[in-house]
């Protein structure tokens, strides 16, 4: 079985990206031993959508990783260097990660797929240029990662 | 003296907060609390029917989305004036205590005790113990909590359809009636975290733990074992005395609790008249008295928030939220300042628990004042206490099935008026005022706990709780100021964070 978990919130600009993706996977026809999954904001609580699977592919924004736009796929360990961050609802995907390490046993294979965003915007719908453009790249990239 | 301003992100609390402090040496002189964190849900609403409070208030939290909820619908069934049959309350009751056991588990261990494992205190006798038991995701308390906290909130999925952010609490009742399958897998969920909290957080049977009751009793237990002493809440204690955090972050005096969870026998009266199963109470910290609560004494001032300015303080039916951002100026957050009788308060469990008069809570807080360390025992004290009740309110539900679960308003509007809500969530008093005119709301204000707690200055300057508990603080390393975080965590802050990204970038934080 494969998730694939995409997080987000559209009400901030490209913070926005992960929901926008969601939306393009939820039009197409899936095998059915996938799964597509919206954690928004949920942080620890996303733990749910991490269970009784083999594969998982977590689909978010990116900041600083490369500039705006790119389209990266990561593995857990890209994610460990430099100080995680520790919080409660925004907890993100590094303490999510953490914590299904802690529980889980064996893991699930784990990518992360996210783009370069160019900046988070308060309380504004829609995603900026580059960011948009990036979207159908990204189910292409997550298709062709899940049908293989 | 030399003066220095240290700005605090506090990374380990929920959500959007930070410190200005102001230390002359290592001594805090002033302190600034900045909500950092638009939220603006008083404002969405206005305008709508009054039912689609039910859907939007859930989404203020995602940890306290119950709580939100039974304070929305508490409000409407206080203006309509409708009565709710025992099995809703109950259910209601159950829920709101679930999300709650959940809440102070997680507060408790994935946020207080990971700063015993700080270098710091390396040189400490307890140290290596603390750390076994409380590194994140390495120490086994930690792991503990994270596994079984998540599964308890899985009691509200079962009666409320969803969690978090569900709406099954309705004007009269809940959505759904309590089945036998319900309660079985009710219990089980709760069985298995009672075994996990007797095994490994208290290190005794529920029932013993809850029989202690004067200071001395519990500290004669704390060293009646290894099993006591080595459990999460002895580790707790012995590493938080061992600091000093029993003499530190008092604060304010005074603390209120508007009670919790409606007694489900006093059916005769209509909410926020009824009964409530834990006591509502203002604690008068000059008197030393507990004396009855009365909503119509809160204020709430913004001489120091980023909101459009009125003079003094405003009761919430007259209170109005309008964003008027001046970065600036000498206002500083989004938190408005609630005060009660004019007065600066804190809220949060250990102000319900000495409030309801909870006796070795009492006990603690005659023997030492109510410091950072009683404040996070308070809270596993209600774990405890919670676990219980939760267990009898199933075998309430269970003793009478087929009870209705809804008592349908006769009418599908809500009519004009205004109407209050006041329930407690984990991190204490919660409260929705509302105003309904030409059949949409015309006025919603909402007080949480942590805008009590983490209140800025009023229009007579007096600071709020958090702020007040950090100044005249020594800080031993002001460059890795611990002590605050210790002080500030025991509160479970929430200023609710709704931003998120995957970040790379190093940010100045509270260790780790």
């Amino acid at each position: 079985m494969c998730h694939i978990v995409c997080f987000g919130n559209e009400l901030h600009g490209d913070d926005g990206f992960g929901m926008r993706v969601y939306e393009m996977l939820c039009r197409q026809v899936w095998p059915n031993d996938v799964k597509v999954f919206n954690a928004g904001v949920a942080g620890l609580n996303a733990l749910r959508f991490l269970e009784n699977c083999s594969r998982v592919i977590l689909v978010d924004a990116l900041a600083n990783f490369g500039s705006p736009g790119q389209i990266y796929v990561l593995k857990s360990e890209d994610l460990a260097e430099g100080r995680q961050e520790l919080s409660g609802h925004g907890l993100g995907i590094p303490y999510l990660l953490e914590a299904l390490k802690a529980i889980r046993e064996p893991l699930p294979d784990i990518r992360i797929v996210g783009v370069e965003i160019e900046g988070v915007r308060p309380f504004f719908i829609g995603l900026s240029e580059k960011t948009e453009r990036a979207v159908i790249e990204t189910v292409r990239l997550i298709r062709g990662l899940v049908i293989v | 003296m030399s003066r220095k301003i240290i700005q605090i992100d506090m990374n380990r609390v929920e959500g959007d907060v930070d410190f200005q402090l102001e230390l002359e040496g290592s001594r805090i002189v002033d302190a600034r609390c900045v909500g950092s964190l638009y939220r603006g849900f008083e404002q969405i609403l206005l305008g709508r029917k009054p039912m689609d409070a039910l859907v939007m208030t859930p989404r203020i939290c995602g940890i306290c989305g119950t709580a939100q909820l039974n304070a929305a619908v508490l409000a409407l069934e206080h203006l309509a004036r409708l009565p709710v049959p025992p099995a809703a309350m109950r259910i209601r009751n159950l829920c709101l205590m679930a999300e709650t056991v959940q809440s102070d588990l997680r507060q408790s261990f994935l946020f207080f005790t990971a700063d015993f494992c700080h270098p710091k205190y390396r040189s400490l006798p307890l140290y290596d113990k603390a750390r076994a038991a409380f590194l994140p995701f390495q120490g086994e308390i930690y792991r503990g909590a994270l596994e079984h906290s998540r599964h308890i909130v899985e009691i509200i999925a079962l009666f409320g359809g969803q969690w978090p952010h569900s709406s099954y609490m309705v004007p009269g009742g809940v959505t759904t009636p309590a089945s036998s399958r319900h309660l079985i897998d009710g219990l089980s969920l709760l069985n298995k975290l009672t075994r996990w909290f007797e095994k490994s957080v208290i290190g005794t049977p529920l029932d013993d733990w809850l029989a202690l009751q004067s200071a001395d009793e519990f500290f004669d237990w704390l060293e009646a074992g290894e099993a006591h002493a080595d459990s999460a809440i002895g580790l707790l204690t012995r590493m938080s005395r061992e600091i000093g955090l029993h003499r530190l972050g008092c604060g304010t005096p005074h603390m209120i609790s508007y009670g919790a969870y409606d007694d489900p026998e006093d059916v005769e009266n209509f909410s926020p008249y009824r009964k409530r199963l834990f006591k509502a109470g203002f604690l008068n910290g000059d008197a030393g008295s507990i004396e009855p609560f009365d909503q119509n004494e809160i204020t709430e001032h913004v001489r120091y928030s980023w909101f459009l300015p009125y003079p003094g303080g405003r009761h919430p039916f007259q209170g109005q939220t309008v964003p008027d951002y001046q970065p600036h100026s000498d206002r500083y957050t989004w938190c408005k300042a609630p005060r009660y009788r004019d007065k600066v308060v804190q809220t949060g469990p250990l102000a319900d628990a000495l409030i309801d008069g909870e006796p070795l809570i009492h006990a603690l807080y005659r023997a030492e004042g109510g410091n950072a360390w009683l404040r996070q025992f308070a809270r596993l004290h209600r774990t405890a206490r919670l676990l219980k009740a939760m267990s009898q309110l199933l075998h309430e539900l269970a003793a009478h099935p087929g009870e209705p679960h809804i008592l349908p308003p006769a009418d599908k509007e809500i009519p004009d008026g205004e109407g209050f809500g006041l329930v407690t969530a984990a991190r204490g008093a919660l409260g929705h005022w509302l105003q309904v005119r030409d059949g949409v709301i015309s006025r919603y204000q909402v007080i949480t706990p942590t805008a009590w707690n983490a209140s800025p200055k009023d229009s007579e300057g007096r600071h709020g709780h958090w702020e007040s508990s950090l100044i005249g603080l020594t800080v031993e390393d002001p460059d890795d100021p611990v002590e605050i975080g210790h002080i500030i965590r025991s509160h479970d802050p929430c200023l609710v964070c709704t931003v998120h990204l995957l970040d790379t970038g190093k940010r100045l934080t509270v260790w780790p």
